[in-house]
Formats: structure tokens, sequence, C-alpha cells
């Protein structure tokens, strides 16, 4: 993959609903000029089901999607968005609404505790986003990248990065952004 | 939130990996250990703020791990990981000394609730800390004013001997600051939260000073109507002071070495003695050693309170601090007099460094009291303290010529508010002749501030 190809997948497991994903994928293209493209729909990760909690154990998830990341399927991508319809949990945590490593290439979003509300579900896939670009946690509380304790939280945040996490963004993905995507993430006022 | 430096002990990798992971996305610098002693290791190398510690763990178990951590690195806080449902380890874990603890698995937003909490508490502690530091500074040195060498011997002095329980003999003149210094001593001591009492044995007749130190019964005496504690009790484990040592009776010597041998008192009035604990010390301006020798005091009681002598240099000895405590005295004294002085000419300097001080920087204290009070100008002038009476003891020194016409010209732009053309005028020379003088004498005109 060379410079110009710089996109991002959405990428289904099993029954994850088409409207999030088009959600999602729309935030990237609209909002921040990102191409995003909805892929299709991958198998349940029942490997990482753990029966005594009724879970599925984001980290082996993650773990598993950074094994075929190189794969035709996920090629094209610099870094993508798994979207879940089920409980995700790391081991000590009761449970995620998303997950990513810094600097990592997967992310995933659990729809299961969002209620159907899509702006949720959007606001998780930007945050994890973030994550995914080497954004730490910002102490500004209107910032997206702020982490937010519970869902009424969640809800008080603007679907939206600060001036600074916005600038962070640029400066992470400039280099890979073709001149035609370069467009800048707009920056708040 | 603050950043913290954060470590993870858990022998579960997938544990550490989990929080190592949670703690980096928030932003934090993060380390792992996978047990007690690595644990203990890497806090050898550098310090953490806060260390998450799991609770079971093979070989030194989390409250092992918690005790040692508290011992050795008491700063940094410990938050023990029980398993759910383990309420009891999790409040033997507060007990040993744990900031908080979370029961497994928790959601990610309580960990996020006690890294503030904790993060906070350990702000308030620095804060605390930080606070102590600066009273303890003001209240050590900040009332004895002096940075000439003398002076700096009895500051080291006083730090040397505060941390000691032994008596300490103050030697100096009257005026020199005895009281001060014992207050210091005290203030640097480990006694410094218990009481600091101070008496004047040279002020009280015999009868009245035994019954402030040792106290009465009721009906000990004609008048004793209630029970009275002595200061000596009263002083609790704190500093007892007493000045004019010299000038107390030979009974009064023999009775506070008794208590000073057996830490023990004996109200009057009363048969059983009554425990104490104080630190003693004690001052005076007479020649103690020559009183011994002539048997006006006793020399069992003169060796048992002169474990430590401290000599305070009085004025005459350390005339450069004179411009410090003068100055010192002159922000003291607008202040509360409410007079807009804020400076003191050289000429002025000089005749206070002339003069003899026999009564030490209360002396002169009080001459800058009323000189201030009186003063007319911003600037005090020699014409302030005209009210010294030149002690003929000491020769005048002898003044060049330009020191003369230095002060004369410093005299005269003072008189004008600094109005070089007036000043000029008087002096019957032109301005720029008066300018190149007042920057060759270096002259400055106080702030107005």
């Amino acid at each position: 993959m060379n410079s110009a190809d710089f996109r991002i997948g959405v990428a289904p497991f099993a029954n994850a609903p088409d409207i999030a994903l088009k959600v999602i994928a729309g935030q990237f293209v609209g909002a921040f000029h990102i191409a995003a493209d909805i892929l299709s729909p991958m198998e349940n990760p029942g490997y990482a089901f753990d029966s005594r909690r009724g879970q599925y154990n984001a980290a082996l998830i993650l773990k598993e999607l950074e094994t075929v990341r190189g794969t035709p399927r996920f090629a094209d991508y610099e870094k993508v968005i798994a979207v879940l319809d089920v409980d995700l949990f790391v081991p000590i945590f009761s449970y995620v609404l998303g997950e990513a490593r810094l600097g990592g290439t997967f992310a995933l979003v659990s729809l299961y505790r969002l209620e159907n509300d899509l702006q949720r579900a959007a606001k998780i896939a930007l945050h994890e986003y973030g994550h995914l670009c080497n954004l730490a946690h910002c102490p500004d509380g209107s910032c997206l990248m702020h982490f937010s304790k519970g869902i009424a939280e969640l809800d008080g945040l603007p679907l939206d990065y600060c001036r600074y996490c916005s600038l962070a963004l640029q400066k992470e993905c400039s280099c890979k952004r073709s001149s035609r995507e370069v467009a800048p993430v707009p920056l708040r006022s | 939130m603050e950043k913290a430096d954060v470590m993870i002990v858990d022998d579960e990798m997938i544990v550490r990996e989990s929080l190592y992971h949670w703690f980096k996305k928030a932003g934090h610098y993060v380390e792992t250990a996978a047990s007690g002693v690595e644990a203990l290791e890497k806090l050898d190398a550098r310090s953490f703020d806060i260390l998450f510690v799991d609770m079971k763990m093979p070989g030194m178990d989390g409250i092992e791990a918690l005790k040692r951590i508290r011992e050795t690195y008491p700063d940094t806080a410990v938050v023990i990981i029980t398993a759910y449902g383990s309420i009891d380890s999790a409040v033997e874990a507060m007990k040993c000394g744990a900031s908080d603890y979370l029961m497994k698995p928790f959601k990610p937003e309580q960990v996020s609730i006690v890294m503030e909490k904790v993060m906070y508490q350990k702000q308030l502690v620095c804060e605390c800390s930080y606070l102590k530091g600066r009273i303890e500074k003001t209240t050590r040195f900040d009332n004895i004013i002096g940075e000439s060498a003398p002076m700096l011997e009895v500051y080291r002095m006083i730090a040397d001997v505060a941390e000691s329980g032994a008596s300490v003999l103050i030697l100096g003149e009257t005026g020199t600051g005895k009281e001060l210094v014992a207050k210091a001593i005290h203030a640097k001591s480990p006694r410094n939260r218990l009481p600091f009492i101070a008496i004047n044995c040279g002020a009280l007749p015999d009868a009245l000073l035994e019954s402030e130190l040792f106290g009465y019964r009721k009906g000990a005496f004609t008048g004793a109507v209630h029970p009275q504690k002595g200061y000596l009790e009263v002083v609790s484990g704190g500093t007892l002071f007493l000045d004019e040592i010299g000038e107390i009776s030979s009974k009064m010597q023999v009775d506070l070495l008794r208590v000073l041998e057996d830490k023990k008192i004996t109200p009057l009035g009363d048969r059983r003695p009554v425990d104490v604990d104080f630190r003693l010390i004690a001052a005076t301006r007479r020649d103690l050693g020559a009183a011994v020798k002539d048997g006006r005091f006793r020399e069992d009681f003169y060796y048992r309170i002169n474990v430590i002598t401290i000599l305070i240099p009085p004025l005459r000895k350390r005339k450069e601090d004179i411009e410090l405590l003068v100055r010192h005295f002159i922000e003291k004294y607008s202040h509360e007099t409410n007079k807009k002085v804020n400076g003191v000419s050289r000429s002025a300097l000089k005749h206070l460094e002339s003069h003899n001080w026999p009564g030490n920087v209360r002396e002169l204290e009080n001459a800058v009291e009323r000189a201030v009070v009186l003063a007319r100008s911003l600037t005090l002038t020699a014409d302030d303290f005209a009210f010294l009476v030149p002690n003929p003891a000491v020769s005048p020194k002898t003044r060049s010529l330009k020191e003369m016409e230095s002060d004369y010209i410093e005299q005269i732009l003072i008189e004008c508010d600094w109005n070089v053309t007036k000043a000029a005028e008087i002096l019957n020379i032109n301005r720029v002749t008066l300018h190149r003088m007042i920057n060759r004498y270096n002259l400055r005109q106080p702030s107005r501030s």
C-alpha cells in the first residue's frame, strides 16, 4: 500500500447491523474526509467467547485480527474498525464499549450496551480510531478523546475532537494521506 | 487528570497486559511486574506514583508487598486488587495502608475514579508537606536577622542541637535575642508541636517562681483556693525556656537539679510525685563560670544545664548585620505605624554603625521605631538618629573627604526629594556636575513603592 491509499475499513462481525456500519463509515467520510469502505461480514468470533462470563474477550479478538492483517481482505486499509453486536470485556474489566491499542491497526466497537443509539456507536468508533492514531485520553472534557465514565458521560461528549487532538491526528495521518485526500480534519473553533 | 507513573503488579500476564494498555491509553507512564519482588526491584530503580497490586500472587502476596512498599517507599500509593467478594482481604489491605482497593472484574470507569482519588490525595500530601516546610522555614530563622559569620555559626548550632533532647545554655548580652534562639531550637526540634513556655526567672521572687514552676494543690498556702499545675507539668513534652537562670536562688537550683535528674516533681502541698517530660533551654547574660568559681552558682546545676552552649554575639561584633536589621525594622514599623518610610541613607547607616549598641538588637529596634515614627521624609537620615548618644568608648571613625562629600550630597538630595535642579542650586554646582557626582558615588533614589 502506498501513501496515496489511506483508507479505513469498517468490518462487521456476523450480525452487526448495516445501519451502524453506514453511520460509522459516513462519519469518517463526511466529517473528516477520510475514505472509508464497509467490508463484508466476518464470522462470529466464537474463539473469544468466555462461557463463564457470557462475554467476548476483546483482547483475544484483537490478537486474532492482527494475525490476518496482511491478508488481501485488509491489505488496502491503514486502519480497520471492527463492529460487533456482542458484549465485550478485557480481562479484569467487567466490560468495554470499545477496544484498541495505541498505534494499532484494528479497533473494536461493541454495540451491545449502546441501546441502538447510533451516535454513540460513531463516538466510540472515532474515539478508538484516535487511539489507533496514537492519541491518549484527552483532559479536555469536551473532546471526543476524553475518557467517559459510562454512557451518560459519553452522551455528553461532542462528536468531535478538540483542537489539539485534531492537530495530533492530522500530524499522525498527514504522511500517509494522498494529496487529494489531504483535506484537513476540520478544527473546532 | 494529572499524568502519573503507574506500575501494575500481577502474576497473570493477561491482566498486566489489559491494565498496561488501558493506562497507556490514559496517557500515563506504565511499567509492569510479575511479582512483589520484581516490583520492589523496579521501585529501587525509579519512583512511581501509584502501584496496582494483585492480592493473590505466588511467593510474596499482595499484603506482604504492600507492607514492604509502605515501609520503604511511603510516598508511593498502593491500590490492592482483590477477588470479587473478598471483603475481608480488602479491609485488611486498607488497614495495612492501601490507598484504595478494586474488586475484579471492575468497570473501566472505576479505575479512573480510583486514580483520580489517589492522585488527589497525593497532591494534598505534597501541598501539606510544602506548607509545613514553609512554616518551619518561617519560624526557624526568619525572626533572627543576620548574615554575618558569627550569626551563621549560631544558625548552624541551632540546627545541630535542635534534634537532640540535650539541655542548652544560651549566653548573650541583654537584647541579643536569646529567646528567639530558644524558640528557633524548639521549632526545629521533634517537640515543635508541643508547648514552648518561657519564664523570666529574674522577674519573679523565689516563692512565686517555685509555685509557678511546680504548681500547688488546694490549701497548700494561704490564698491557694484552687489547685494549679506548674509550668513543669503544663509544658508536657514541650520546651521550657528559663531566661536569666543566673538569677535563681541556691534552693531553686537544687530543686530544678532534682527535677532534671528524676523527671518528677512534687507540687506544693502534695506528696505524690508527678512525672514530667520537657526539654530545658536556659539563658543568661551573666558569666556563670565565674559565678561558679565565686560560689554564687552551684557547680552541679551549672554542668547539668550547660550540656550545649550557644553564644550569641553582641551587635557591636557583627556590625555588618546592622544594615539588614535596620531595613527589616523599617519595614516592620513603617507597616505598623502606617508611615511612608522606605529606606535609610548611607550617612545614617554610618552613624548607626559607629554606635556601640550596649542594648544590642533590642536597642537598635527601638531606635529605628522611634526614627520611623518621627521621620519627615521617605528615607531615614543621620538626623533622624541624632538622639543616639555617641559612645565615648568608641572613637569616631576617621572619614575621608570623599565620604563626607558623598554623604553631604545625598543629604541635600533627600532634603530636595531628589529634585536634581533644586539640589544643584543649593550645592551651587550645575546639574551636569551633580549627575556626574551622583553616578560617581553610586547614589540611588529610594523606591517610592
